[in-house]
Parts: C-alpha cells; sequence; structure tokens
C-alpha cells in the first residue's frame, strides 16, 4: 500500500434509513469507549457495551484504537531526576521556613491562586507581601497607562471571563464558530466588531456567563489570539469597581497574569478585551473605532 | 494529629517520604510541557516547595500523588502557558473526521495497519498538537497511570468529564497522526524514518 486511502462507509447489514440512529447511539457510545478499555465503567454499562461489539466493525476498532494508543503511550520513557536536582530541591524546602498559625485557612486560597512568582524566595516573599510581582507586571508598567486599573478577582464579570478564556485556550472551543448574523440574533445587544491595525476577526460565538448571555469575538492580533467578550450594559455596570471609572470616561484594566484584561462601554453593553497581553496594550485594537 | 503539630524535623522526613518518590513522574510531566530540562527542574521545585508550605492541607497520605500533580499543574499554568505550545487554534473537527475515516472504513484491512503502525514516539508528537485537556487527561491515564477518580481530583473535573475527554483526547490522537500520515512518514511502505522522528519529543530529548 502506498498510501493510506481511508474512507467513511456504512457497514453492511445495515439499512440506509438507520444512519441517523446509528450515528446518535455511536455519538453517545464513543465518550464511553475509552473508559470501557481501561476498564474504568460500572458492570452493567460494559455489557452493554459488550453486547453492542458484537454486532459492531466500528466500535470494535475503536476499542481496540483506545487499547493500542493507551498501551503505546505506557511505554513512554521514565524520566530521571538528576541527585543535583534533588539536592537542591531539599536544600529549598530545609531553606523554606513554615509559616505560622492561621496558614492552614490562607495556604489553600494561596497556592490555588493563580499569581504566584518562581522561586523560593519570591514565594516566601509572596506570604509576607501582596501577591504582586512578577516579571509580566513589570512589562505592564513600562507601558503607558491608559486605563483605570482594578484588581481582576474582585470583578466577578471578569473572573467568569477569565475561566471561560482559559477553557477556550484551552482548546475547549465552544463548538462550531457561528457566523456574526447568528450571534447579533443570539444576544440583546449590538455587536460590532473592532478595526484595530493588525487586528482580524477569527470567529464568533455566544456563550453564557454565569448565566448571562455574551457575545465572544475572536481575534487574531499580532500572531495572538485575543478575545473581546460583550455583556449586557446592566450586567456591566453591576460592579461598582467598573462603574466608576467607566462614568468618568476611563477604559478599565486589570491583570491576572499572564492575562490582561481592558474593558470599555459599548452601545447598550459591555466590551472586555482578553488576551496574553498588558492591558494596556490591548487598547491598540480599538484604534479606529470611535468610542462606541 | 495534625502535620502541624509535629516537630519540624518529623514533618521534614514525613515530606520527604511522601514527595522525594514522586519526582521522577513530576519532572516527566512537566517536561512534557516546558521548552528545557531546567524550566522543568524550577516547576517541580515551586511544586516541592508550595506542596511543602501547604503540608498541613495534605489530610491523607494516599493522596500524596494526585496532590502533587494538582499543584504541579497550577504552577504549571503559570509558568508554562506563556510558550506557544498550543496557542494555535486547533481544528478539532478535521482531526475527528480524521479519526471516522479510520474506524469507519468497510474492512479491517486499513485499521489494522495503521494501528500496528502507531508508535510512541508519534504518539507523543500527536500529544502536544491536541488542546491541553484532552492532552493532560490521556497522559495522566496513559503515562502516569492515574485512575479515573484520581484525573477528576488532579484536574478539579467531574468523572464524566475525565471519561469524554479520555475518549475524545485518543481519538484526537489517532486522528492527528492519520491528518499528518504523510508528513510523519505513516502510510508509506517503505522503512525510511520519517524526518519529523528526528524532533519527535524535541523538548525531552534535552534531558
Ligand atoms: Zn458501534
Amino acid at each position: 500500500m502506498s498510501d493510506l486511502h481511508l474512507n467513511f462507509g456504512a457497514q453492511p447489514n445495515e439499512r440506509p434509513g438507520d444512519d441517523d440512529a446509528r450515528e446518535a447511539r455511536h455519538q453517545v457510545l464513543a465518550t464511553l469507549l475509552g473508559a470501557y478499555a481501561d476498564g474504568e465503567l460500572p458492570p452493567e454499562t460494559a455489557s452493554q457495551i459488550d453486547a453492542h461489539l458484537l454486532g459492531c466493525a466500528r466500535c470494535r476498532r475503536e476499542v481496540e484504537l483506545h487499547a493500542v494508543v493507551s498501551a503505546r503511550l505506557s511505554r513512554e520513557p521514565q524520566v530521571l531526576a538528576s541527585s543535583t536536582f534533588r539536592d537542591r530541591v531539599m536544600q529549598e524546602i530545609a531553606e523554606t521556613r513554615l509559616p505560622s498559625a492561621p496558614r492552614a485557612t490562607a495556604s489553600r486560597a494561596w497556592w490555588q491562586s493563580p499569581r504566584i512568582g518562581v522561586g523560593a524566595a519570591l514565594i516566601v516573599l509572596a506570604l509576607t507581601a501582596a501577591l504582586s510581582s512578577t516579571r509580566w507586571r513589570q512589562d505592564a508598567v513600562r507601558a503607558r497607562p491608559v486605563s483605570a486599573r482594578v484588581d481582576a478577582v474582585a470583578v466577578p464579570l471578569f473572573v467568569a471571563i477569565l475561566d471561560d478564556y482559559r477553557r477556550v485556550m484551552a482548546g475547549d472551543l465552544p463548538g462550531r464558530a457561528r457566523d456574526l448574523d447568528a450571534v447579533r440574533a443570539a444576544v440583546p445587544f449590538p455587536v460590532q466588531p473592532l478595526r484595530g491595525a493588525g487586528a482580524s476577526l477569527l470567529a464568533a460565538w455566544s456563550t453564557d456567563l454565569r448565566g448571562e448571555p455574551a457575545a465572544v469575538l475572536a481575534y487574531r492580533w499580532h500572531d495572538r489570539l485575543v478575545l473581546e467578550y460583550l455583556v449586557a450594559e446592566p450586567v456591566f455596570f453591576r460592579h461598582p469597581g467598573l462603574r466608576a471609572p467607566i462614568a468618568a470616561g476611563q477604559l478599565v484594566s486589570a491583570v491576572s497574569s499572564p492575562q490582561g484584561l481592558l474593558a470599555w462601554a459599548a452601545p447598550q453593553s459591555g466590551a472586555i478585551l482578553v488576551g496574553d497581553v498588558a492591558p494596556d496594550e490591548l487598547s491598540a485594537l480599538r484604534v479606529g473605532d470611535a468610542v462606541r | 494529629m495534625t502535620q502541624s503539630a509535629l516537630p519540624i524535623e518529623e514533618q521534614h522526613a514525613r515530606f520527604q517520604a511522601l514527595v522525594l518518590p514522586h519526582l521522577d513522574r513530576l519532572l516527566r510531566f512537566a517536561q512534557r510541557r516546558t521548552s528545557s530540562v531546567g524550566d522543568a527542574e524550577d516547576a517541580v521545585q515551586d511544586t516541592c516547595i508550595k506542596a511543602w508550605l501547604c503540608f498541613a492541607d495534605l489530610r491523607d497520605a494516599e493522596k500524596a500523588r494526585p496532590w502533587l500533580y494538582r499543584i504541579l499543574r497550577s504552577v504549571l499554568s503559570d509558568v508554562s502557558e506563556k510558550s506557544d505550545r498550543r496557542r494555535q487554534l486547533v481544528d478539532i473537527t478535521r482531526l475527528e473526521q480524521a479519526h471516522e475515516e479510520l474506524i469507519g472504513g468497510d474492512t479491517d484491512v486499513v485499521f489494522s495497519e495503521v494501528a500496528a503502525r502507531l508508535d510512541s514516539e508519534m504518539l507523543a508528537k500527536a500529544l502536544t498538537l491536541i488542546p491541553e485537556d484532552f492532552a493532560t487527561a490521556v497522559e495522566l491515564h496513559d503515562i502516569d497511570g492515574f485512575k479515573y477518580h484520581e484525573i477528576a481530583e488532579i484536574a478539579g473535573i467531574p468523572i464524566g468529564t475525565v471519561m469524554s475527554r479520555i475518549s475524545r483526547g485518543r481519538r484526537l490522537l489517532a486522528g492527528t497522526i492519520i491528518a499528518n500520515r504523510r508528513a510523519w512518514g505513516l502510510g508509506t511502505t517503505d522503512a525510511q524514518k520519517p524526518s519529523a522522528r528526528a524532533r519527535i519529543g524535541g523538548d525531552r530529548s534535552a534531558q
């Protein structure tokens, strides 16, 4: 065989009218076949699948594929930590004093916090000082400040947006991107893409942020992906941290390293840009747009 | 008795006994997500220090390994997410189509041939190309040997999500390999090593 010629053919013994039902069945089964191959299903579910496999070549192949992939990956070579490295870790531990008294409650929030610097010194420092020092932040300081800075975690809307952004960036894409008209139809406010230099609209979809409808526009901008979230005006103005600076005609920015956010009021809505970019840099995307 | 009530030397000893045995695996997990061995070591070192600082939170010694992975993941999401790995949008639909073509054929011939030729190097490379959430679930199970309930704990997701991520992740891996079959030399019968092989797992080769 000089190359693979693969085609998606129907199984023998199936009538054409069965296609939809068969496809739907397979969609459901497909999410279970990995767990089946791994022996992670309860016995009754596993025996249902056993029965299905008898008559379905496609699912048999899928199960075999799971087993093959899993077996080959399990042979991934082990890495050995060098003795120098082990010593270094133990040395650091020995030199790191445990924080006293009320750390049990403080530490939980602390190690789950997204903004921890690198290195023991910084971590120890971080326990006693505000958690604000990262290299990234120094970059942000160098850029010309054009906005009122708020604490990202203090604004629930920003927290919801950061969660959603991180999920999208991790590849959990919100299904098929929809066209702009479909997105416009799905939200109760106008949706107008930004026209800043170097920004091109890649995709748009609608989503919900903790139950509130939002439009999301994805831009490619200088080889980076930046998302713009649009939410209804009342949602946007709900938080006083946003209300006050916006009323004063300012943009609002926030940092949750490595992400930066930039927010402003748009017609009947609020716009929030988020990307792995210093927030004040994000303002370049708005150049060419009159304040909307 | 809580950890913090023990004398410091004893806490140290307990910590070492619980953490040191996992250092190799933590390092391997980190190396798959960083661009150099040095960065991976830094991440693991930060993980150990964080683990030490919140050692009192570890109530069940049996859970030390998933607990450490969870901390490592939070360290890595800080340090390595800045790299360009996976920054590109992956065309999941295309990969799923490729997978569908592989398993949906009329006969087993093509499938068997491909299945026989999927090797660990190709899979390791494909792991770096699929979305992080799927790759992590598959890696935690297949490479690091965690059970589904432990993966749920590490990733902070329901077990149903673990199931679908692992199922979908392995399908995407197969799809990635099929979609890249020419470039990676799969599907040609000559035994010539594909040029991409030399770079497979590139980040890791520096150890
Ligand atoms: Zn089937």
